[in-house]
């Protein structure tokens, strides 16, 4: 006998009805299942019913006037296929290209991965510096709010029980970058990740990730780097002040002391390659 | 399982799906359903890519999909018979550059580089192969001849 039932609804209402259908403690939610599977493996989600959203029409990559939706069941191969997203996103496109494997990226979803709320997540570090905003639907309709309000902390987000993330947008293309430390690459999480990205006034968002229990935005470090580009000596007091401010952690994938000297090298590395990218 | 969608294609045979367990993953299916056991369990945990299969030419690890999860599809596994262009030409680079040690790794990664030669075509460079590469692991270390074969299916030499 199966451990759980998979249900694969055709609609949106169907999909919430489903939801509906049983303490949310029994549901899982499958999108590609890269880590789902993994969940239900090593005993971490026991659900009785799994949803399956992959005949939701969710798997869209929509450029409009600048601004960038993705559906939540899009693979994330698809993403960094798109020379779009190269060229305007480039500190996406290398998160992206940061997850897992190209199979493991034939499946695995952005949405997947922000529902997921790893602490280590590739994903949200940039998508707070691009100021995304994801789209929740749910029984009393559709619901948007920022990135950075969505994940809580370690794997808890503001999706309601009864709620699916249908889509991320990102208001605009911004010169970007997205660099990461980890032992091996394709088959190993970050030990500490910078993603930084410039707005169209030129000022700067700086976010770091792979510290539990979730990435975050470094505002006052971003406001260090100014709006004209910022010398060598404003990038040295950005990467001082990144490593006085953020609060680092020690776990079995890295000491503070390495990740306190990370993040001043990385946040330097990540600021000259957005430079770079503007000058070729 | 319920749904439109009642079966899968492997190596062009068509597999129903209404008798496997909503919970069965791909990889059990070939394996221990179908007997198409040269599709490898590795690490079942998405690591090693010794499960990679073709899911209408793309790969896919088979360990973390579940059957129904692809049903409409069509799976290609190391047993394909038909000819495949890109199958049978990373087959060659192997066997000409001696690509194996014990072997187990080795239909995934042969698979894993005709579906790369599928998604970026015939002029794919070895970086971009070697690249996509990083997720399947050769547990006797057994890297240089592989490398040898990329460099033989590619456009330039790594």
């Amino acid at each position: 006998m199966a451990a759980f039932e998979l249900v694969a609804p055709r609609s949106v209402d169907e999909a919430v009805a489903a939801l509906r259908g049983g303490p949310r403690t029994e549901i899982g939610v499958l999108a590609g299942g890269t880590d789902l599977l993994l969940d239900l493996d090593e005993g971490r989600a026991e659900p009785t019913r799994v949803l399956s959203l992959r005949r939701l029409p969710w798997r869209t990559l929509d450029w409009a006037a600048g601004s960038l939706t993705i559906g939540s069941t899009l693979p994330l191969r698809a993403l960094e296929d798109d020379p779009d997203v190269r060229q305007r996103l480039p500190g996406l496109w290398q998160a992206v290209r940061a997850v897992g494997s190209v199979a493991l990226r034939h499946r695995a979803t952005l949405g997947g991965n922000l529902g997921r709320a790893a602490p280590a997540s590739d994903l949200i570090p940039v998508l707070l510096t691009l100021d995304a905003e994801v789209e929740l639907v749910g029984p009393d309709g559709a619901r948007r709010m920022l990135v950075d309000r969505f994940v809580r902390a370690s794997r808890r987000t503001e999706l309601g029980p009864h709620e699916l993330i249908r889509s991320v947008r990102i208001p605009e293309p911004r010169r970007s970058a997205y660099l990461w430390q980890r032992v091996r690459p394709a088959n190993d999480i970050s030990q500490l990740a910078v993603a930084v990205a410039r707005a169209g006034d030129e000022s700067w968002r700086v976010a770091v990730g792979g510290i539990p229990p979730r990435a975050t935005l470094l505002p006052d470090v971003a406001e260090e780097l100014g709006r004209a580009d910022p010398d060598d000596r404003r990038v040295a007091r950005a990467a001082d002040r990144a490593q006085r401010d953020v609060a680092i952690v020690a776990d079995r994938r890295a000491s503070e002391e390495y990740r306190r000297r990370l993040v001043g090298t990385m946040l330097r590395r990540a600021v000259r390659a957005v430079g770079q990218e503007v000058r070729a | 399982m319920s749904g439109a969608e009642v079966s899968i294609r492997v190596n062009g045979s068509p597999v129903p799906l209404e008798t496997v367990p909503d919970d069965e993953r791909l990889l059990d299916t070939l394996r221990w359903r179908l007997g198409l056991t040269g599709t490898k369990e590795g690490c079942r945990t998405g690591d090693c890519g010794a499960c990679t299969v073709l899911v209408d030419g793309r790969s896919v690890l088979a360990c973390l999909t579940l059957a129904h999860e692809v049903a409409g599809s069509e799976v290609r596994t190391i047993e394909s018979a038909g000819p495949d262009p890109e199958v049978d030409r990373v087959r060659h680079a192997f066997e000409s550059a001696g690509a194996l040690q014990c072997g187990y790794c080795t239909p995934g990664f042969v698979l894993a580089l005709a579906g790369l030669l599928k998604e970026r075509g015939p002029g794919a460079t070895a970086d971009e192969l070697l690249e996509g590469l990083q997720g399947n692991l050769c547990r006797c270390t057994g890297y240089a001849s592989i490398v040898r074969a990329v460099g033989l299916i590619a456009g330039a030499p790594p």
